[in-house]
């Protein structure tokens, strides 16, 4: 190959914000990115849904892999920034070169390194799509349980509570809307805009307190079971079980239940 | 997979073991490379449930050679455990370090990050065993 070092593009420095795809899987692409600032994750798309398999930071190099492998190959991965990065990126005709008037022995072991780091990869997504398999249908049994449990009795009422994930701080309140209500757990709607940055997922423990009558406060550690898409716009719906509850709180709700 | 006849001209020695013994130990400090002439061997990983096999590399596979191309430390990441009888061809690491070391930065870079790669992806993939048992 000759040097043709004018028809080489130049080194581009590169702004990422949050969550803006630097590479795509599957993409004919050619480009070799350095990271110098920020963190960038590499995922694999499966089952629909992106998997992650690590996370780069300062120093590191993505999209080399599409290089090693050579030119005809597309992307084995997609790259995300994680938090805003600063990325250089350059032409591989500027290691291409070099990369040829390697000594066999390291094109080689280089070569299995990649082959490697994909099996790697492969086995990373594989195992995470059993497990999350494995938690639906522990949370499916969570679910079943909680509704055998609340079929006995439940209430059907609309006071306000406030309620704050077990690890926010203390002067955290997100409200909702209490729309049955059973020994067992209850269940609520919450406006979307209401939950400020917070994400919800099922599992997640909180800490809600509610008026059931006029000065009858109630306090309890539940867990999150499930989640859907309220009937109104903007709104979601949480079902919760609850997991703890002091024996003045469970008196009240006693009461409350038969009333 | 046969090996490759550029690599069988670094070759300054061949070693024998027998069915599970240990190659590489990780966590040991030393930067053999090697390449598989005969047999497979099992790649394993310490972890808080034991020793996991991660993987299992054949004929024609290197072994050994993320210590010599990472920069830094020469830690061994994992262990190596012969899978039956092994024939491994041990390579001669001065005229390979001599030959690594004359590769332009960028290049030496491109490839310490691969094996990087490599090492975290390993790791990734015991912690998930480990998870999913």
């Amino acid at each position: 190959m000759t040097k043709a070092k004018g028809k080489i593009p130049p080194v581009v420095k590169l702004n990422y914000s949050k969550g803006d795809l630097i590479i795509k899987e599957g993409d004919y692409g050619i480009s070799i990115y350095e990271v110098i600032s920020g963190k960038v994750g590499i995922f694999i798309e499966s089952g629909g849904t992106e998997k992650r398999v690590a996370i780069l930071g300062p120093g590191m190099i993505i999209g080399e892999m599409a290089f090693i492998a050579g030119s005809t190959s597309t992307r084995s991965a997609s790259a995300r920034a994680l938090e805003d990065c600063y990325l250089e990126a350059c032409h591989p005709a500027m290691l291409l070169d070099a990369y040829k008037k390697m000594p066999d022995i390291l094109r080689l072991i280089a070569g299995q390194a990649l082959k490697l780091i994909v099996r790697m990869n492969k086995m990373v997504v594989g195992l995470s799509l059993k497990q999350e398999q494995l938690q639906d249908s522990q949370t499916q049994e969570l679910s079943d349980q909680w509704e055998e449990k609340r079929k006995f009795y439940r209430k059907m009422v609309s006071p306000e509570c406030v309620f704050r994930p077990v690890n926010s701080p203390k002067d955290l309140k997100i409200r909702g809307r209490i729309r049955d209500i059973g020994k067992g757990g209850l269940q609520m709607t919450v406006k979307t805009s209401g939950l400020l940055n917070y994400t919800l997922i099922p599992g997640d423990e909180l800490f809600i307190s509610t008026y059931l009558l006029l000065d009858q406060k109630v306090n309890m550690t539940a867990k999150i079971i499930w989640m859907k898409k309220g009937e109104t716009d903007g709104f979601i719906s949480l079902g919760i079980a609850f997991t703890h509850m002091e024996s003045e709180d469970r008196k009240r709700l006693g009461f409350f239940l038969m009333a | 997979m046969t090996v490759n006849s550029q690599v069988l001209d670094y070759i300054a020695s061949e070693e024998s073991f027998l069915d599970k013994s240990v190659i590489i130990k990780e966590g040991s400090m030393d930067d053999w490379v090697y390449v598989i002439l005969e047999g497979r061997v099992k790649i394993k990983k310490q972890t808080s449930r034991g020793l996991l096999t991660i993987d299992t590399l054949s004929k024609g596979d290197f072994v050994g050679e993320m210590a010599m191309l990472k920069q830094g430390s020469t830690t061994r990441t994992a262990s190596v455990v012969a899978d039956g009888p092994v024939v491994l061809g041990l390579l001669d690491s001065v005229r390979l370090t001599k030959e690594w070391e004359a590769q332009p930065t960028r290049i030496k870079k491109l490839i310490s990050n691969l094996i990087q790669n490599l090492e975290e992806a390993t790791k990734k993939a015991a912690d998930m065993i480990v998870a999913s048992r």
